[in-house]
């Protein structure tokens, strides 16, 4: 029973100790945070490029490829009116070439307060996973430049840092992997 | 009287000239001696390495002792020598200043681009227009080897080793910065090919 209860107590200290040779140092911890925070913000911007109305159709559709390479494969993102109580969820391509096809003549859309709800917390896989809150206004003008339509939405989007390697230039490099999985909404009202 | 007064003028004269001769003499062979032993000196020094002479200076030094023309065998020897180890110190002070134009001229090879790629990014991200960010995008690829040269960003540097962003390509990044109008890293190191093409960027956060 002594032999049982040593070995355990071995297991667990052995286990403890990979735990701990596994966690960041504060420093890059803060350095991936922000990173993820920085995709997010990368995703705004593509957003708001592909929205507007005066960009070329070839730059909309290569930063729709930019902006697909920031998701998980199957990510959704969710599509809220204040017409409406349903959600609409898009994947990710669909999603921007909804918004490539909206029928203003003028889109503005900004992105703020974008923070995150949930920190990223280790998984035992070694992915870390957090949750991101942005607000977005869309704002849409007819060909008068009247105000059309106009909401802000809150919406989650969870966030995916993973440890990865690849070999450039004969030598392994390891990098983390930012993956935005799905954007819910939270809530959309009139303002 | 007078003869003895004439006798006594000439023996004295004689005398007096011989001393003369014999004075120059002896100053002569001290003044031989001194240059011999200042020669023994400086050549000794030389080579032993206890002067701060530049090569220049030595050479200089080793020319008068040579025009001085001593014709003293301990002096032939040490010029001998002296002269030996001075070609060495030219032929390696040569090769040193060949390798110092080389890196001089590799470092400004290096800086060029890298200057370069500095001032198109900064360029590229406040562009008033995309067609002015597509014109600076395809002038700054003339730089790379081609336009999937990997690019490497650092995120952090903690703990000794780099962490780094997803590997990305030159093209896809230049559009990055166009699409997001925001120059976030600097160029950290650049890596060439031989025909003095970029092959490799490090970019590091700001």
């Amino acid at each position: 029973m002594k032999k049982i209860l040593a070995t355990l107590a071995l297991v667990v200290l052995v286990a403890g100790a990979a735990m701990a040779q596994d966690e960041l140092s504060f420093e890059r911890k803060q350095a991936i945070d922000s990173l993820a925070l920085e995709k997010v913000r990368d995703l705004s911007k593509y957003i708001k490029i592909v929205g507007s109305k005066e960009t070329a159709w070839s730059e909309a559709n290569r930063v729709i490829d930019r902006a697909e390479e920031l998701f998980m494969s199957n990510a959704e993102i969710g599509v809220s009116s204040i017409a409406s109580n349903k959600i609409k969820y898009y994947k990710v391509r669909p999603y921007f070439e909804h918004l490539m096809r909206l029928n203003y003549d003028r889109v503005e859309i900004e992105w703020y307060n974008i923070e995150y709800v949930s920190d990223l917390q280790r998984q035992p896989d070694g992915t870390y996973v957090g949750v991101i809150t942005i607000f977005q206004t869309f704002r849409g003008y007819d060909k008068e430049g009247n105000l059309a339509y106009k909401d802000t939405t809150k919406k989650d989007i969870t966030v995916y840092v993973k440890r990865k390697e690849t070999q450039i230039g004969g030598r392994m490099i390891g990098f983390w992997d930012v993956m935005l999985g799905d954007m819910r909404v939270k809530e959309t009202a009139n303002k | 009287m007078l003869l003895l007064l004439a006798a006594f003028i000439t023996i004295g004269g004689n005398t007096s000239c011989k001393s003369k001769k014999r004075l120059a003499k002896e100053a002569a062979e001290a003044e031989y001696k001194a240059r011999v032993a200042e020669a023994v000196r400086d050549l000794t020094a030389i080579l032993d390495d206890e002067t701060t002479w530049t090569l220049e200076e030595k050479e200089h030094r080793v020319q008068t002792i040579k025009d001085w023309n001593l014709q003293n065998a301990e002096v032939d020897d040490l010029l001998f020598q002296v002269e030996k180890k001075l070609s060495r110190e030219r032929a390696q002070a040569a090769q040193r200043a060949e390798e110092e134009r080389r890196a001089a001229e590799e470092a400004a090879r290096a800086q060029q681009p890298k200057n370069v790629l500095e001032r198109n990014l900064a360029s590229i991200a406040s562009a008033s227009s995309t067609t002015q960010a597509n014109r600076l995008i395809n002038e700054t690829l003339q730089l790379f080897a081609n336009n999937n040269v990997p690019v490497l960003i650092i995120i952090t540097q903690a703990g000794g080793f780099n962490d780094y962003d997803k590997p990305t390509t030159i093209e896809n990044y230049l559009n990055y910065v166009k699409d997001q109008k925001v120059n976030r890293n600097k160029v950290n190191d650049l890596k060439f090919n031989d025909a003095g093409k970029i092959t490799e960027v490090e970019l590091i956060k700001r």
